[in-house]
């Protein structure tokens, strides 16, 4: 135990002095906070083209027909998941390759494993690195997106939309940290490791890009600009009842998506965060019922990944030359 | 035999035998092939779902996959060429520039007849060339899988469209081959050298796009393109900014109209400049390297 | 006997902790036929050594005879594929963290973490090896290495024989009873081969400590060592003290030349 914690600690304070590290989660920072700002005044200007199309309206004796456009505040976030779903899980993968690149490359391996270390000390210690710095990237990013919505998005926050915000933390950790565990599993597995970093960049492919991209080009609702029911005028209700005579080719399609851990991250999150329109203004209830097995699917791979990295990051493993 | 040439057959060799691009090559091939059976599978479930609204007289409109072109089938391509080619592309710069350092041969190169300039393009025409070699193999691939989708072999016309769409694409990539190739020689470390230009592309594709025209990261993997309405306020202002610099979305934009997208309006020439220029910047900054840049050590 | 007597003082190990470690008459390190393949590859073949308490041990050998191969088994990073080895009277397979406390290790071209101070970086190896007081025994351990001063520069500004230093202060932290060095003087210069034959020499005969290194220089083996052993193609063809070895053969100028003669007299 004592040494699993020596080891994490060591872990923290080199990345927390490494460049590249700071860098990064700065780059991740900005960018979030600038998908929040573009969001903000993204629904600016279309309440001022709303606001000018209504005093045309006005001028010309016409009748208000169209609703103003709705502030859901956590909506806006929506840009600023994806990238951190994309990108985000990018610079994870290549934090756990360099946890296990490092110690290979310094030669640093065989001076650890000369000493009296429990078997799973060193595997343990950098797992719990791993989750620590996540958690604490995570929150600050949404600390930040959290002040980005209150002061430059001027959006009135609920209690319960800041418990949503924790819960999309959450989930955000353990999905970043899931990419560095899987990763550093993979540098641990590979003799060099930057063959595990090549390994788990095309994981990453395969999960974030390729799968969610399938199923998002196989909904038929995507196959036209502004969707298809949309341009064939026909409404929500309608809509289900024609896909009703599709469910083969829609459980099809859902379970692809579902290969993918990203769109198990992705669905609860939108959920908790009303970016999907049939859990906006919902209860918790509502959105945990609606989600939970996405949430555990999530867990799930979690769990995996801590077994994986716990099992890869061995002495054994770890020195073996043949 | 010419040094110029025997570096760009050193470097096709070299290029072949690595894992990380044979592997993302096998992605980047089958995600090709199977992008005609996906948009397959998508077109005919919409013409069902067409047909079922219109049985239960729900809509009058005509079905908008109707008519839809052989080429359709071939859109996907353009996503898998921005993504996984993308990819594909910076890796093989990287590992290129970093081969010479992790090796330190850059001073047996550069202590022969042969200036940095030289060895670099000839690099570059290398990995070009096999680069090339490539997006043949998937230009076929692609043809022959629309053809059995399809039941009929595409027109010449068609055809001519399918080789252009991919010559644009290695143009397109070739950017990329040389952002990875910049990366690869100045990079302190391995790790770096590859995630600067994949952090680079993250906002060449998700960044520009989404500040230019608040559109979602995921929504921009959507072969079908979001709508544009004109841009006022301040994304008048962002979109002009950034819109120059939104590579993904130029080509994104030729290819459509390459591919007879029927949204696509406008026409190709600026999207190919934006490609060229970036393309001649990439060179430009590779080619021009120093002696003391292509000699510095790596950290790990 | 005084508590400032010989090294002991600038090494800093005091004479209770002198005892502690192994006495004259134990052996040190015990193989019995050693051996390691690699898939069909012979690596090490029936290695049977002795290494007594106290000695400067110098492994030699071609590049590939199997002395990496041999103190990566010696200090638990590698299983043996049969036979046994025993460090400090412990069996390196069935007591590998009782050997693991009683050695210390400096493998070839050891670059530490670079963003960390040195002080931090012995800390960290210190607090593996279950040392109680770390701050006392990094100051102790750099004392003896001549580097005091040095704990709070980061470990990137070092030099090749800085990082060689520190590299012997993090093997000594937790006074073990053998020290292994992999070519420790590979890559420096003649100060600083200097530099490391006298604290190597000074560690030895100031507690007592057993040293096992591998090396390529036959003329630092002549200056450090007492004993040497000769690996070629996986076999130990010669062990010896290093002044019988001289004795025994009058006729040959140097080491060097004895090495030369040994292993040209060994069937390929």
């Amino acid at each position: 135990m004592t040494s699993l914690i020596t080891l994490c600690q060591k872990e923290l304070r080199d990345l927390s002095r490494n460049r590249s590290v700071r860098l990064l989660i700065l780059f991740l920072a900005v960018v979030v906070v600038l998908t929040v700002l573009v969001a903000a005044a993204d629904f600016r200007t279309k309440t001022a083209d709303y606001n000018t199309y209504l005093a045309a309206l006005q001028a010309s004796g016409g009748a208000v027909t169209a609703p103003p456009p709705d502030l859901f505040p956590l909506q806006m976030l929506r840009a600023g998941m994806e990238y951190l779903e994309i990108v985000g899980s990018l610079f994870a993968v290549i934090l756990g390759y360099g946890l296990i690149a490092k110690e290979k490359n310094n030669g640093t391996l065989q001076l650890l494993f000369t000493r009296p270390l429990g078997r799973h000390s060193f595997a343990a210690g950098k797992i719990l690195a791993a989750l620590i710095i996540w958690t604490a990237v995570t929150t600050a990013l949404f600390a930040v997106i959290t002040a980005t919505l209150l002061i430059a998005g001027n959006a009135p926050l609920t209690g319960t939309d800041l418990i949503r915000l924790l819960i999309a933390a959450a989930h955000t950790t353990i999905y970043l940290t899931l990419w560095s565990l899987a990763a550093l599993a993979l540098a641990a597995l590979t003799r060099a490791p930057a063959t595990g970093l090549i390994l788990a960049l095309v994981l990453w492919l395969v999960v974030v890009l390729i799968i969610p991209q399938i199923g998002d080009t196989m909904d038929p609702d995507n196959q036209i600009p502004g969707g298809l029911f949309a341009s064939l005028q026909i409404d929500k209700a309608h809509e289900h009842a024609v896909m009703a005579n599709f469910t083969g080719y829609e459980t099809a399609r859902d379970l692809i998506e579902q290969t993918s851990l990203t769109k198990q991250y992705e669905r609860p999150l939108f959920a908790w965060l009303g970016i999907k329109n049939q859990y906006n203004q919902q209860s918790p209830a509502f959105v945990w019922a609606g989600t939970f097995n996405h949430s555990l699917w999530l867990l799930a791979g979690f769990a995996a990944a801590i077994t994986a990295a716990l099992l890869a990051g061995t002495r054994d493993k770890l020195l073996r030359k043949a | 035999m010419n040094p110029w040439v025997a570096t760009v057959g050193h470097e096709l060799r070299s290029a072949g035998r690595e894992r990380l691009p044979q592997l993302l090559l096998m992605i980047f091939i089958g995600m090709t092939a199977a992008s005609a059976f996906i948009g397959s599978a998508a077109k005919a479930t919409v013409t069902e779902v067409y047909n079922s609204a219109a049985g239960q007289g729900l809509t009058s409109a005509p079905n908008p996959f109707g008519n839809v072109p052989p080429l359709y089938y071939a859109r996907n391509t353009v996503i898998y060429i921005l993504l996984i080619g993308a990819l594909l592309a910076i890796v093989l710069g990287v590992q290129s520039a970093m081969r010479d350092r992790r090796a330190r041969t850059v001073d047996l190169v550069l202590t022969r007849r042969l200036s940095p300039a030289s060895y670099l393009s000839a690099k570059m025409a290398g990995i070009s060339l096999g680069l090339l070699a490539v997006l043949g193999t998937s230009a076929l691939i692609s043809a022959a899988c629309i053809s059995a989708v399809t039941g009929t072999i595409p027109a010449p016309d068609q055809l001519l469209r399918l080789t252009a769409l991919f010559s644009v694409a290695w143009l397109f990539l070739l950017f990329f081959v040389a952002l990875g190739m910049f990366s690869g020689i100045h990079a302190s470390s391995y790790t770096s050298a590859l995630l600067i230009p994949i952090v680079i592309w993250s906002v060449i594709i998700f960044v520009f796009p989404l500040l230019g025209t608040a559109v979602h990261p995921v929504s921009l993997l959507n072969p079908v393109t979001p709508p544009t309405a004109p841009q006022t306020g301040i994304f008048a202002l962002t979109a002009a900014l950034t819109g120059p610099l939104s590579l993904g979305e130029h080509f994104k934009h030729v290819a459509a109209i390459l591919l007879q997208d029927p949204q696509a309006t406008g026409t190709m020439t600026g999207g190919i400049t934006v490609i060229l220029a970036f393309l001649l910047a990439g060179i430009g900054s590779v080619v021009l390297t120093g002696r003391p840049s292509m000699r510095k050590e790596i950290h790990d | 006997m005084p508590e400032s007597e010989g090294f002991g003082a600038s090494s800093g190990f005091s004479y209770r902790q002198r005892h502690k470690l192994l006495s004259m008459t134990e052996m040190a390190i015990e193989t019995s036929a050693l051996a390691k393949t690699y898939g069909s590859k012979q690596a090490l073949e029936a290695l049977s050594l002795e290494v007594p308490s106290g000695e400067i041990f110098g492994l030699l050998g071609h590049n590939g005879a199997g002395k990496t191969t041999t103190v990566n088994i010696l200090t638990t990073l590698l299983p043996a594929s049969s036979g046994t080895a025993r460090i400090a009277g412990h069996d390196v397979s069935t007591g590998a963290d009782r050997v693991r406390r009683s050695i210390g290790y400096l493998p070839e071209n050891v670059q530490f973490y670079d963003n960390l101070t040195l002080a931090e970086n012995l800390t960290f190896f210190a607090r593996l090896s279950g040392v109680p007081d770390p701050a006392a025994r990094i100051e102790t351990a750099l004392a003896a290495v001549d580097f005091t001063g040095h704990g709070q520069e980061l470990m990137s500004t070092f030099s090749k024989g800085m990082r060689q230093r520190a590299g012997i202060a993090q093997a000594i932290l937790h006074e073990p009873k053998v020290l292994f060095l992999d070519e420790p003087t590979s890559g420096l210069d003649p100060q600083g081969v200097a530099k490391l034959r006298e604290i190597i020499i000074g560690l030895n005969q100031s507690v007592g400590m057993t040293v096992f290194m591998n090396t390529h220089l036959l003329a630092e083996v002549t200056k450090t060592c007492t004993s040497i052993g000769i690996l070629s193609s996986g076999r130990l063809i010669y062990q010896n003290s290093v002044a019988a070895t001289l004795e025994a053969f009058p006729d040959q100028a140097s080491l060097e030349d004895i090495y030369l003669h040994i292993e040209s007299g060994t069937p390929s």
